[in-house]
């Protein structure tokens, strides 16, 4: 009974969700949307991390690189590389382009996913946080493939829709920056879906058994080697996918647009979304989108007082802005969102339980 | 539990809360109310090159003094600056979030070279003037005709290099030169220019070492240019990894001829490179700069320098009045208000564009005294002139006349 009232909730909840989402641009204006379509892109991105560390036990720090590779995956077979000496034509329509940026980023999460076996704990963390210090160097050492440090133009090219003019889908007109939205929020949408179903089943199960022991796991028949690398896998697909989104959105990858501190701006954002929840993630892609642009008074700049306005807008002032409300939440919510969703529920079923006896 | 629900319900307001647009007169372009116009900018306030945020600051504070006193045209310049953290893909959101959200007027003095190519192509498809771009790329200058709406303000990389190699060929017979250089257009640009101004004079470069901009120090980099028998070191580095530059050379006991860039040959730096006058490597740099030194004593009565300290004294409080990126942003801010003077009662967009690509300003203030800025048909390139200058005894003395480029 239990199980099946939290899973009607939680259809219920998804559904207010896509509801929300799909009616949001009409009363926000059409530059909110864009920037909203941001959240979505990092939502997906989270997603995936969140698969590895929330629920395999594995942390990553490296995510930013996975999303490096996918966003270069998109830009390259969109815009081509010939113009830096390369062999790819490009010529490839934006939407195509995303699921192999999830396919190769994908794969590579999967090769990495073995040396990865052999370490735990903060041993695995430094690794990733190694590829993602180290994804810089290397785009710009591939300059003939990559397009090096100037990186590579998105805007105005033929592959990019509704880079200059409004979008026709299905009879109906978006403009740009509504066309971003959807695009983005719709494959967050699904992708939210599929992370549920694969969580669900039997794989949700062996990630979950991997990270609360792996001895129990393997004792239980659970092959850690094929759940640690099956995770590192569909997580750096996800990330992929983010990548690539985040590369027509931005219309321009270059190494400094994947620095090594979104990879931790995306674990930043599980911790606050929850670890091993997929609700409150919307909550950490929100956090991560739009707290760098609070921290230095953007949007908030009539409600709060002058003063502090102008404090957060000196060199390093959103910097410590960010610190301090990260702390702060940290402090109110140990758990993050994701925490208080089940502390609500937990006090909403033992209530009734209570009652019932 | 009262607390976590205030937070989750001003996080949910916040979310929609949309600023109240700067509405416009019917007749003029965004950003211009009878009483302000609005130009907005990004510029590094966190992450690696934070300390380039003294440009803005400086610039906002010259922009404050023109207000105090009026404005242009009785309208008051709201300059609005946001933190892309040296992100070309976060200059990407901030500068459509200020065009299309805050519909600035113009994006002005926005820092960084690939931050201001990411967003060059909107810019100029949106026709929102992209002004005084904050890069010493080739590009802005050259590719004019193809971006009309873009104009750079600084001479090139590619020209400061040239200078050096010039100055290297003429008063060296068989320098070999080592190049420190950030592994990005800046510094690629500078090496290009170096080695184009040495000619086929005897001088040439006989290593050189990439480093990138996330990097934390340059030790191997300068380890590996004295390994290679240099006998000169040119830095095109920015001035954390200058300065680190500087130390590590004195550490390894070697005492080579040193050539700085612009960006990080400014006194405050090099006073930090000395460490304490202990370091003697610093001795005998050279330099190339547009600006006028806050230290250097031979500005103490300079009018445009005695502006520049009471401006900052009032408008940016606890600034350090020696960081000379603060008399970049003030020389930027002075030219765009002439600009803005020169536009009228009724300011447009390809107004302001147009008188952008014909200034004849015989003197900043806070330039160099006979550096012009001028642009005009074929001529995109604002600065063209600088000095050059050695490091003596804790302060820069200037070298011969002002160097003029015809090339870029």
């Amino acid at each position: 009974m239990k199980p099946r009232t939290q899973r009607m909730i939680g259809f219920f909840a998804f559904a207010v969700l896509v509801v929300f989402v799909a009616v949001l641009p009409s009363f926000v204006s059409d530059f909110k949307a864009r920037e909203y379509s941001y959240v979505g892109i990092y939502l997906v991105a989270l997603l995936g991390l969140n698969i590895l560390t929330g629920y395999t036990g594995q942390i990553s720090l490296g995510h930013g690189a996975f999303m490096a590779i996918g966003g270069y995956t998109t830009a390259i077979l969109m815009a081509g590389n010939e113009q830096f000496g390369g062999s790819v034509s490009g010529g490839v329509k934006d939407l195509w382009t995303l699921p192999v940026a999830g396919l190769v980023a994908g794969l590579v999460g999967l090769a990495f996913g073995l040396p990865a076996l052999r370490l735990s704990g903060l041993y695995l963390a430094l690794a990733t946080f190694a590829v993602a210090v180290a994804m810089p160097s290397t785009v710009k050492r591939f300059e003939h493939f990559t397009g090096g440090g100037t990186g590579i133009q998105l805007f105005g090219t033929d592959q990019l829709t509704g880079s200059t003019s409004n979008v026709h889908v299905l009879g109906r007109s978006f403009t740009p920056n509504d066309w971003m939205y959807y695009l983005a929020w719709s494959i967050a949408l699904v992708l939210f879906a599929v992370a549920w179903l694969i969580l669900r089943g039997r794989t949700g199960r062996a990630f979950r058994a991997v990270r609360d022991s792996e001895t129990a796991a393997v004792s239980s028949g659970v092959s850690l080697a094929r759940y640690k690398t099956l995770a590192f896998g569909i997580s750096a697909a996800y990330a992929g996918v983010a990548g690539g989104l985040f590369a027509i959105a931005s219309a321009f990858v270059n190494p400094d647009t994947f620095p090594v501190a979104l990879s931790i701006y995306l674990l930043v954002g599980i911790v606050v979304g929850g670890l091993g929840g997929l609700a409150g993630l919307v909550f950490g892609a929100i956090f991560i989108a739009f707290l760098p642009l609070w921290a230095q008074g953007q949007d908030l700049g009539s409600l709060l007082p002058n003063r502090i306005v102008e404090e957060t807008q000196k060199p390093g002032g959103p910097a410590i802005v960010y610190g301090v409300v990260l702390i702060l939440l940290m402090f109110v919510l140990p758990n993050g969102v994701g925490g208080l969703f089940r502390k609500i529920g937990q006090l909403v079923s033992g209530r009734r339980y209570s009652r019932s006896e | 539990m009262r607390r976590r629900t205030v937070l989750l319900a001003a996080v949910a307001a916040a979310l929609g809360v949309a600023l109240p647009t700067a509405l416009a007169g019917s007749t003029s372009d965004p950003g211009v109310t009878p009483t302000t116009i609005v130009l907005g900018g990004t510029s590094p306030l966190t992450g690696p090159a934070a300390a380039y945020a003294s440009v803005a600051r400086g610039a906002k504070a010259y922009f404050d003094s023109v207000n105090a006193k009026g404005g242009v045209a009785k309208r008051k310049i709201d300059y609005r600056v946001v933190d892309d953290a040296y992100n070309p893909a976060q200059t990407v959101q901030d500068v459509r979030r200020l065009v299309e959200q805050d519909k600035v007027f113009a994006i002005f003095n926005t820092l960084g070279t690939e931050s201001n190519l990411a967003i060059r192509d909107y810019l100029n498809q949106s026709k929102v003037p992209q002004v005084f771009a904050a890069s010493g790329a080739t590009t802005w200058g050259r590719d004019a005709a193809k971006y009309p709406w873009t104009i750079g303000f600084q001479p090139s990389y590619a020209a400061e290099g040239w200078v050096y190699g010039q100055y290297v060929a003429k008063t060296q017979k068989k320098a070999r030169i080592g190049v420190l250089f950030q592994n990005d257009d800046y510094g690629k640009d500078l090496l290009g220019g170096l080695k184009s101004g040495l000619g086929r004079s005897g001088s040439k470069i006989v290593a050189a070492q990439p480093y990138e901009v996330t990097s934390s120090d340059v030790g191997s980099q300068i380890a590996k240019l004295k390994a290679s028998k240099a006998n000169m070191l040119a830095i095109f580095a920015t001035p954390q990894f200058a300065i680190q530059a500087y130390v590590f050379a004195n550490r390894l006991g070697w005492h080579p001829l040193v050539i700085n860039n612009g960006v990080s040959g400014t006194s405050n730096i090099m006073q930090l490179a000395s460490e304490g006058g202990k370091n003697r490597v610093v001795e005998g740099t050279i330099t190339s700069t547009i600006l006028k030194d806050p230290t250097d004593p031979r500005w103490a009565k300079d009018p445009g320098m005695k502006q520049y300290r009471a401006i900052l004294a009032k408008y940016a409080k606890g600034a350090n009045v020696n960081d000379v990126y603060h008399v970049y942003g003030m020389a930027v801010g002075y030219e765009t208000v002439s600009l803005l003077k020169r536009l009228g009662a009724n300011p447009t967009r390809a107004g302001l564009m147009k008188a952008a690509r014909s200034i004849t300003d015989p003197g900043n203030p806070f330039l160099l005294p006979g550096i012009s800025v001028r642009t005009g048909p074929g001529d995109g390139f604002p600065v063209q002139q600088g000095q050059l200058q050695r490091w003596t005894k804790g302060h820069w003395v200037p070298v011969g006349g002002l160097w003029q480029s015809k090339r870029n």
